[in-house]
């Protein structure tokens, strides 16, 4: 206990105040806090915890918080001022791949499982096919701007379903989604761990799918600061992508997933059950039925075309106006400052600043030096594949 | 002109106390929701405006309101012309959506006050965390030093000594000197620190 203090009375560079919500994903930020990494780099870094997202996104617009760990859209949001004032923020890292369920109550799921496996279908077409017409759906997403809404609706779309004509989606925050379905307000949710399993254990509710089952290796959670902040404090900046990286890699080390459970599940951070947290990170469980990555597969890199298809979706559900995506994707993902920032750690750094998403159905071997990076599959449900004209690297 | 105010806060009596305010100057019909389904409580009172507790996660729900409102856009903070009034409002932790466009001259009295009584609350309570903190500061330093007159023998003032040489040795607050301090002479299976 000393120890940890007197380490903290000598950390010096300007205070960096992250927002984080509870969820499993918030493990990088949480894990370079707790074990000194930012505080290695240089980085006085504070975390606060959150109610909603919209917290976040105003705490971010009028400067009461520095950085987050934050959903993609929302971060575009913010920049577009589609909600609220608009702020400029970039994103030096991404924090997470998957990590979502689809949550359905007990009684539906099993109706639509059988369904699936009877007729061949797949999960959302058993739905399709389930839905009685007089009453629609409802269904729980965390926030308008959100991956769980965009992959959801995604997810739907594949069987004809649509969001307001089929289904009615609404708004649950992750903390309320339990709740929420247990109550019968909603009949299903797509949130982020731990929820989905903590439904799971409350018998409350079924997870018929994950991120993976909708798009492998899909892009959760990343990591903006406001620009302002970010050209202030170039150093600090730097040391805080190399704190949340080595982070990534300590979260995505089987061998460690009991100990990120552990300090995870504390009062101040998650406050919910160790076990529940267990099974999505890597290790965690023997056949994890979702799974968060933190590391692996480049997953900290912030990928233009992940960007991309986030402002594509956003477009697709009217949920943005006609923008300049690609001005936008490269204003706002700095694959520069990652490149920069992770140079001194000597990790494998890809050679593009975006893929071709969805394109492999087998793992694979991506540019990057100094040598390559193992990926695994990608595909997206539907088998689309998203490639964006190549951008030239930016170094 | 009466104005639809829906108020969400979890803290009825300062719910009650912002109502009263209101509902007294005449020019605002004053609703209250609280639960998990907001979207439903803002489809019935179609407010004009929303005020919000920020501590709440339900604020989520509200940020989708579009769906529920029609066409009309939501309008944070019911004025975001004045950035010093808004980041006034979230320091108190208070949030504001216009769902009907009502212009800022008209709603700026409703947020003043709501402003006005969410500092007052949250001033209240931080007296109140401060007291408590002191409290139990003083109630460890008497522990401590009756462990210390006790088990060494010293005198009250001795004792006292003792604990302030020890936070300057360690350059650290006495309050965490001698919480440590009172929590392993307590715990005899933890070592004790050189």
């Amino acid at each position: 206990m000393s120890d940890i203090l007197a380490l903290k009375s000598v950390r010096s560079g300007p205070r960096l105040r992250i927002g984080f919500l509870r969820l499993t994903d918030s493990a990088p930020a949480i894990v370079a806090q707790e074990f000194g990494y930012f505080a290695e780099e240089g980085v006085d870094a504070e975390l606060l915890e959150e109610p909603s997202w919209a917290n976040i996104a105003d705490k971010l617009a009028y400067g009461f918080l520095d950085a987050a760990v934050i959903v993609p859209p929302l971060v575009f949001a913010v920049e577009l001022g589609t909600r609220g004032i608009s702020q400029r923020l970039v994103i030096p890292c991404n924090i997470s791949q998957g990590g979502n369920t689809v949550t359905l109550a007990p009684v539906l799921a099993r109706r639509i499982q059988e369904k699936a496996e009877k007729e061949g279908f797949s999960v959302p077409h058993a739905l399709a096919a389930g839905l009685s017409g007089d009453q629609p759906l409802a269904l729980g997403v965390v926030h308008a701007y959100s991956t769980h809404n965009l992959l959801l609706r995604y997810w739907l779309a594949t069987a004809g379903l649509h969001a307001g004509r089929d289904v009615r989606l609404s708004v649950v925050p992750p903390a309320r989604a339990v709740e929420a379905l247990a109550s019968g307000q909603i009949a299903g949710f797509c949130a982020g761990a731990p929820w989905g399993e903590i439904a799971v254990r409350q018998g409350v509710g079924i997870n018929v799918a994950s991120s993976d089952d909708i798009w492998r290796t899909a892009p959760e959670k990343a990591f903006a600061v406001r620009e302002s902040w970010a050209q202030d404090h170039p150093d600090s900046l730097k040391g805080a992508v190399r704190a949340l990286v080595r982070a990534g890699q300590f979260c995505d080390a089987p061998e460690n997933a009991s100990y990120t459970a552990a300090l995870l599940s504390r009062q101040k951070y998650l406050g919910v059950d160790s076990h529940a947290i267990l099974s999505s990170l890597p290790g965690g469980a023997i056949a994890p039925d979702n799974l968060s990555r933190f590391f692996r597969g480049a997953a900290t890199f912030p990928w233009r075309s992940h960007a991309l298809w986030f402002l594509e979706q956003m477009a697709r559900w009217d949920l943005i106006g006609n923008i300049d995506a690609q001005g936008l994707a490269a204003r706002v993902y700095r694959s520069d400052l990652y490149r920069a920032a992770v140079a001194p750690l000597g990790i494998s750094v890809p050679l593009a600043d975006s893929k071709a998403e969805g394109a492999h159905d087998s793992p694979w071997q991506l540019d990057a030096a100094p040598k390559s990076i193992a990926m695994s599959r990608d595909r997206f449900c539907d088998g689309a594949i998203f490639n964006v004209v190549p951008a030239p690297a930016s170094f | 002109m009466a104005l639809t105010i829906l108020l969400i806060d979890t803290d009825a009596e300062r719910a009650g106390a912002l109502e009263d305010k209101l509902s007294q100057s005449g020019f605002a019909r004053v609703l209250r929701a609280e639960g998990p389904d907001l979207a439903t409580a803002v489809e019935q009172a179609k407010p004009d405006l929303i005020i919000v507790d920020m501590a709440l996660p339900d604020r989520d729900a509200l940020e989708d309101i579009r769906a529920v409102s029609g066409a009309s856009p939501v309008v944070m903070f019911a004025g975001t012309d004045d950035p010093e009034f808004a980041q006034e409002a979230i320091a108190a932790g208070v949030c504001s959506y216009n769902l009907s466009g009502v212009a800022l001259q008209d709603v700026r009295p409703i947020l003043a006050s709501a402003v006005a009584l969410f500092q007052r609350y949250r001033h209240v309570e931080t007296e109140l965390a401060t007291a408590k903190a002191l409290l139990n500061e003083r109630r460890l330093i008497e522990r401590a030093k009756a462990i210390l007159m006790k088990n060494r023998k010293m005198s009250e003032p001795e004792a006292y000594r003792w604990l302030q040489k020890r936070a300057m040795n360690e350059s650290r607050k006495l309050a965490q000197v001698v919480a440590d301090f009172v929590a392993e002479e307590e715990n005899p299976r933890r070592e004790s620190k050189p």
